[in-house]
């Protein structure tokens, strides 16, 4: 135990440490309020996100509910001035690669193409391109399901949640060029996919 | 090469859809596009996939009693970090009407984006030569008739001498929007099309939040005492405007 003089002679924000606590609550208060008021508008956003890399409700709301847990934790590194959506949905995807869905998933290889090989090929217009049909949902959402997942992913953050190549590229950790590539190989394979239905009855 | 003319590599062509190329990058693809109908073709194409691909994408929807658990934990979380009950109240209150608008926010935003994208869509597919209306007929007199028994509502048009300069009626579709039966409306106004959809006001979509250009296309909406009416085309606002206005006008009772 301290005497008085001990603690009389000790500097004064040691002796006002339940001010100093009280100060720090209502800063950390303001902090969760600011956390929650930039992540519940992206909980629908999130959730079907992780239900597309899960592929099962029931581990999509456990992803959700993780990625809050340890974003509001880091919440002090984040920065105000970057992207939050970026990087929300990064630690949504760095939580899913260590589930056990995810571990599996990425047992799976998965080689980015030889550009030059590819680009040559079919650099030029393909007069079936506007004919393939858009306004089935169901043939689409098939079509995206069978797409390699590093594409469906790209181009999931691309179209759906429109998300910047670079903040792309920082959700993924992949170089931007990659990013590109990645999203036009999907689209491409999205049309390859579609393209048999033509000659089906609608 | 063989090739005589380079045209634009798939990988460009897809950022050029996700403006993701540098102004210069930009520019040489337009001048590109300018004088390339296939290449054009491509971009109608690939614009039109992205469309789809982001609605498509939109696909699971948190049931409410998941919505519910994962903003109670998202309260529960934050409220561990502080310690004073009356503040954790107010925080909760707060975080309970944000979440409230929030929520709000997204659906509404997310239904009339998904309008807006529906919308865009029907108009480019009209775009497309392939595409042929159901009735094609520059005589409001061919036009309104058509419609009846295929719509739960009528309307009218104005006859041609009453439309804006340059402004023509090409013909006519029955559409769908958002699962209600609309009329579709084909004009040109100089040279530049125009879809223009005509819905019940009462159980036609809401129009309220409809964002007011998309995609580099102008949507002008109106309401008359039971009709909505939407335009979407490239033509400048003001000339879709005073279509709009004839359109609105000539529904008054006389």
């Amino acid at each position: 135990m301290l005497g008085t003089e001990a603690l009389l002679s000790m500097p004064i924000h040691f002796r006002d440490s339940s001010r100093r606590e009280a100060a720090d609550n209502i800063a950390s208060a303001a902090r969760s309020a600011e956390f929650e008021q930039l992540a519940l508008p992206l909980l629908p956003s999130l959730y079907n996100h992780a239900c597309w890399l899960t592929r099962n409700h029931a581990e999509a709301e456990d992803l959700v509910q993780e990625t809050f847990s340890k974003a509001l934790r880091a919440f002090d590194s984040f920065r105000a001035d970057t992207n939050f959506k970026g990087w929300i949905f990064r630690i949504l995807r760095n939580t899913f690669l260590t589930s056990r869905t995810g571990i599996a998933a990425s047992r799976t290889v998965f080689l980015e193409d030889h550009q030059q090989a590819l680009d040559t090929t079919d650099a030029g217009p393909n007069p079936e391109d506007n004919l393939i049909r858009l306004d089935n949902q169901a043939a689409l959402q098939r079509a995206m399901e069978q797409l390699e997942p590093p594409l469906r992913e790209a181009l999931l953050l691309c179209d759906v949640e429109e998300v910047k190549y670079k903040d792309i590229a920082l959700i993924l950790d992949i170089p931007i060029g990659t990013v590109m590539s990645r999203i036009s190989r999907a689209r491409r394979a999205l049309r390859q996919l579609l393209q048999p239905r033509l000659g089906e009855p609608q | 090469m063989s090739q005589t003319i380079e045209h634009i590599n798939p990988d460009v062509l897809s950022a050029f859809i996700d403006g993701e190329l540098s102004a210069g990058e930009q520019e040489t693809i337009e001048q590109h596009l300018s004088g390339c109908h296939a290449c054009g073709l491509r971009v109608l194409s690939a614009t039109r996939l992205k469309t789809a691909t982001a609605r498509a994408g939109r696909r699971f929807v948190p049931p409410p009693e998941v919505l519910a658990r994962l903003t109670a934990q998202l309260h529960g979380e934050s409220r561990r970090r502080i310690y004073s009950i009356r503040r954790t109240a107010w925080a909760s209150l707060a975080a309970a009407m944000v979440l409230a608008v929030s929520v709000i926010g997204w659906r509404q935003l997310h239904e009339t984006n998904n309008l807006a994208a529906e919308l865009l869509d029907q108009h480019l597919a009209t775009l497309s030569s392939a595409a042929t209306p159901q009735v094609i007929s520059t005589d409001r007199h061919t036009v309104k008739p058509w419609f009846q028994g295929r719509l739960p509502f009528s309307f009218n048009l104005p006859d041609p001498q009453a439309l804006p300069s340059e402004t023509a009626l090409k013909g006519a579709d029955l559409t769908y929007l958002k699962g209600q039966p609309a009329a579709l409306l084909l004009f040109t106004i100089h040279k530049h099309e125009v879809s223009v959809f005509v819905t019940q006001r009462f159980s036609g979509p809401n129009l309220a939040a409809l964002p007011s250009t998309r995609s580099g296309f102008t949507i002008h909406s109106a309401t008359t005492h039971d009709l909505q009416i939407v335009a979407v085309s490239d033509v400048n606002p003001a000339d879709l405007d005073a279509l709009v206005a004839t359109l609105v006008r000539v529904q008054a009772p006389s």
